[in-house]
């Protein structure tokens, strides 16, 4: 138990549940895109927290790496934004909806 | 040579395999191969069983009883069956004609199938599958394969009935065969099971008839009774008795051959011979003995009394060939299983001989077969005329010709044995009267007076093909002295026929008298009571039934060429009575009344309301609910990303609740 | 001294994510989100992993955020488009789902976290090799393969993202 675990924790799950309110609240693709770095983000709060509670480098390790898929993704996804605007003019995740047949 | 009684069966197999298989390219190349391979494996198969034969008529009467092991068919636990064969005197003696009349019908096929292009090839693959089947039936040594055969037969005799299917009053024809022929088939099963676990139950677990017959005795008389009247009941289907008999005549629709193979000669006798087979079965139970005497019986004089008004030729000969059934289960429910079976070996000849006759006439007639359009073949016809005339003394039952020797063992016998009756022996003479009165008012009708057939059809009256006439002319041989196999003591004959079947039919009331106790004792008894019978009486029955006979030709001949005004006349007189025996007692109609139309109704009951409502609608129902849930559901899959990610938080949350409980709980 | 840093830190995380959100215009969005990139890395910096609090801001806020930037101004999207409006349902229904969501994690979070065993990487063995130093030592032995893996992924989401993005001629 390290001092104030229990803050940070806290303050992750705060920061994780206002990403989402983003992810699924806002319509501007690239917004939702920050939102799901703010998880990200308290995501790896918590890993940092436990891996020095347990005294291990396990958990910093996982961050690194989900820091290296974030900025893959940020690539990708930046790429599939930039495709998108060209071919619908906007990037409303509302119009987005190819996955519907 | 025991050791190749398979080849018996194999013959017919092989011309199965080479017609059915090939039949269409070989038909397409050369149509003359298949009859070549047809006739030539029946052929092949009855020199093989007159070589069996007469080796095993070489051995002493003792040692006539041989099993041959081919192979094993079914095992699975107390279950042993093997296809294996048994030569006896018995079922030599039904190869024998069977392989024999079923070659010479074969041979008469290929003249009468001459002109039926394109199904050539599966007439034949057919009728040499019967053979196969048959001669499976004939030769098993144990009631699986014997049931096999029998089931085998109906079907080609299915098969070939609907052979022009084309027409569907043949193909009905057929179904009616078929479906009959399953209520037997049924009892049969059942009673085959009875048996296997009845003796099962004494620890003979077996079907093999070398195995099942010496132990029967174990069985309470009850089983007995019931196993033998199941049989019984397959026998009424398969050997057209009353009241599974309603399909024979409608089997008329197949080709002549077929009918005077499958339907008189052979198959129809395989009631006939499991009875014969089973006798052992039979002796011990004196009340299915009196059931098979007394439907025999009944069942000979009723369907004498419907040929007497038929004017289809085949129909005539139809219901002649039910009755004759019903005087061979005469004979054995009074015990007199080798009278029995000798009819079944003379109504073969004479039978086969009058439908291949009929067949003549047919195609003489260009597929007439309504006698009141013919008349007068004698002079264009001379060898069908000559032939049937023999056949229908014979089965007139006129000394000297074969008919009258069976027949008139089986009516003596009917009268003196000890299940014998007075009232047996009567009905079956008036229906021997009644036959001789309508085989000869088919003769008359036929061959006599004027032909009152169009011109056309007159102009074509020919005499058959070589094919077809050297067939009748050895059967109207052997219709002749087929019957001296058999002449039996009164006559000054020694009965060898008798004698030759005496080791299947050994256990004879004397043997039995140790084994069955007093059912048999009582039996054996009266059968030495019923010996010391004065030959007086035998003669004096002898004679009238004979009178009998001639009664009923001299009165065909009054009212067909004499007086032929006379048929008319009489039908005005007793006009309910002509109505009825015309339209054959309305059996028909009351099966369809009393079994077919409640049958129908309740088929359609369980169609259209279990089936239709309950069945299709859960199916339906479940379907619709499941349409009508993703027409619902479908909104969930609005395309939008986002409310895909609200069901991923929604499913996060209810495992992360799941696992607070777990934590708490 | 931490507890302060802490409560200013998150309390500066929280406000900076939720100006992210509320945020009208998508160039705003994107630089408090730089903000609160900062802040996320000075809360590692009292978690003891300066390593990764340089990470943070080198990788989040030096290259994520600037391509994110860079894609708002090519593309020229500071307003959002007015598009269907969310029902009052929808959007209490995402609420409500969302408050369950944090009660469910604050109550998980605050129970869990007591593990008999304790690892060998003290904050004492940090501060006398240095933080890089240990991490080095286990990225190049024990976890090489997950490393060079990660290695792979990114290649394959820069090509992915130039074939993505090519003009098709």
């Amino acid at each position: 138990m390290i001092e104030f675990q229990n803050v940070y924790l806290g303050l992750s799950a705060v920061l994780f549940v206002i990403g989402a309110i983003g992810a699924i609240t806002r319509r501007n693709a690239i917004v939702v895109f920050m939102c799901i770095e703010i998880m990200l983000g308290a995501v790896n709060i918590v890993f940092i927290t436990f891996s020095r509670a347990n005294q291990s480098v396990e958990g910093i390790f996982m961050v690194l790496f989900v820091m290296a898929v974030a900025a893959a993704e940020a690539a990708v996804g930046l790429a599939i934004f930039i495709l998108m605007y060209r071919k619908r003019g906007s990037l409303d995740v509302e119009r987005f909806n190819l996955m519907k047949w | 040579m025991f050791d190749l009684v398979w080849l018996i069966p194999i013959f017919p197999a092989i011309g199965v395999l080479i017609n059915g298989l090939l039949g269409r390219r070989i038909e397409a190349a050369n149509r003359s191969i298949i009859h070549w391979v047809a006739c030539g494996a029946v052929g092949l198969s009855f020199l093989v069983t007159c070589i069996i034969f007469f080796e095993m008529l070489g051995l002493p009467a003792e040692e006539r009883l041989y099993e041959y092991t081919w192979f094993n068919w079914i095992s699975g636990g107390v279950l042993q069956t093997f296809v294996a064969y048994q030569i006896d005197p018995l079922s030599m003696l039904m190869c024998m004609f069977v392989t024999g009349v079923g070659f010479l019908i074969h041979v008469y096929s290929i003249g009468y199938m001459g002109h039926d292009e394109g199904r050539y090839y599966r007439y034949f693959t057919y009728l040499n599958l019967f053979m196969f089947s048959m001669i499976n039936l004939i030769l098993a040594n144990n009631f699986l394969l014997m049931f096999l055969g029998w089931e085998g037969v109906g079907l080609c005799s299915y098969l070939l009935i609907g052979f022009w299917f084309t027409d569907e009053a043949n193909a009905i024809a057929g179904k009616k065969a078929f479906i009959t022929n399953r209520v037997g088939d049924f009892c049969f099963i059942i009673g085959m099971l009875m048996l296997f676990c009845g003796l099962g139950e004494h620890g003979v677990w077996s079907l093999r008839f070398s195995e099942v017959f010496p132990n029967v005795h174990l069985l309470s008389p009850e089983v007995i009774t019931i196993i033998c009247l199941l049989f019984f009941a397959g026998c009424t289907a398969k050997s057209a008795q009353i009241p599974l008999y309603v399909w024979l005549p409608d089997a008329m629709a197949g080709p002549t051959p077929v009918s005077a193979l499958i339907h008189a000669a052979t198959m129809v006798t395989s009631g006939i011979y499991m009875v014969a087979r089973s006798n052992i079965l039979y002796s011990l139970s004196p009340v299915a003995m009196a059931v098979v005497a007394v439907v025999g019986a009944l069942t000979a004089l009723f369907a004498a009394t419907i040929g007497l008004a038929q004017n289809d030729i085949k129909k005539v000969l139809a219901y002649s060939t039910v009755s004759q059934l019903g005087y061979m289960f005469l004979g054995l429910g009074v015990g007199a299983f080798a009278a029995g079976m000798f009819h079944v070996l003379t109504h073969a000849f004479f039978k086969a001989l009058l439908f291949m006759g009929a067949g003549s006439v047919i195609h003489a007639m260009s597929g007439e077969q309504d006698m009141r359009a013919m008349g007068g073949l004698r002079k264009k016809t001379p060898i069908t005329f000559w032939t049937m005339l023999i056949a229908t003394l014979a089965i007139a039952g006129i000394p000297g010709l074969s008919g009258f020797f069976s027949k008139d063992e089986i009516l003596w016998l009917a009268y003196s044995s000890p299940q014998g009756h007075f009232l047996l022996w009567l009905i079956g003479a008036v229906a021997a009267g009644l036959t001789a009165f309508y085989m000869f008012r088919l003769i008359f009708m036929t061959f006599f007076n004027e032909n009152r057939a169009s011109e056309e059809v007159q102009h074509h009256i020919h005499e058959s093909p070589a094919t077809m006439t050297v067939p009748l002319i050895i059967l109207a041989f052997l219709s002749v002295f087929g019957g001296y196999l058999g002449v039996p003591h009164a006559l000054g004959g020694s009965n060898r026929f008798h004698h030759y079947l005496e080791p299947v039919m050994g256990l004879g009331p004397g043997k039995l008298l140790q084994k069955a106790g007093a059912v048999a004792h009582e039996a054996a008894h009266h059968g030495a009571e019923a010996a010391h019978h004065s030959l007086t009486a035998e003669y004096i029955l002898m004679a009238i039934s004979v009178v009998i006979a001639l009664i009923g030709i001299f009165i065909a001949y009054t009212m067909y060429i004499k007086k032929q005004d006379r048929p008319k006349i009489l039908a005005e007189k007793f006009r309910l009575l002509h109505q009825l025996i015309f339209n054959k007692w309305y059996v028909d109609e009351l099966y369809s009344f009393f079994i077919v139309r409640p049958f129908h109704a309740i088929s359609s009951f369980f169609w259209k309301g279990i089936d239709v409502v309950i069945i299709d609608g859960l199916v339906n129902g479940i379907a619709a609910v499941v349409g009508w849930s993703s027409r619902v559901m479908r909104h969930m899959q609005s395309g939008y990303v986002q409310s895909y990610a609200v069901s991923v938080v929604l499913g996060t949350v209810a495992l992360l609740i799941y696992y607070f409980l777990q934590m708490t709980g | 001294m931490e507890l302060i840093m802490l409560i200013i830190c998150g309390a500066l995380a929280i406000t900076t994510s939720l100006m992210v959100i509320f945020a009208r215009n998508t160039v705003h969005s994107a630089l408090w989100m730089v903000a609160s990139f900062f802040s996320t890395a000075v809360i590692f910096l009292l978690l003891r992993a300066q390593f990764i609090a340089i990470l943070q801001i080198i990788v989040y806020a030096g290259s994520i955020m600037m391509f994110i930037i860079y894609a708002i101004m090519m593309l020229n999207l500071r307003q959002e488009d007015p598009g269907r409006g969310q029902t009052p349902a929808t959007k209490s229904f995402g609420l409500i789902l969302l408050i369950v969501l944090f009660i469910c994690l604050m109550s998980l979070g605050v129970g869990s976290g007591v593990m008999a065993l304790k690892g060998p990487i003290t904050d004492q063995l940090m501060l006398q090799h240095g933080h890089v130093a240990v991490l080095s030592n286990f990225l190049f032995s024990d976890y090489l393969l997950p490393f060079e893996v990660v290695s792979i992924l990114l290649t394959a989401g820069v090509v992915g993202a130039v074939v993505l993005a090519k003009r098709k001629e």
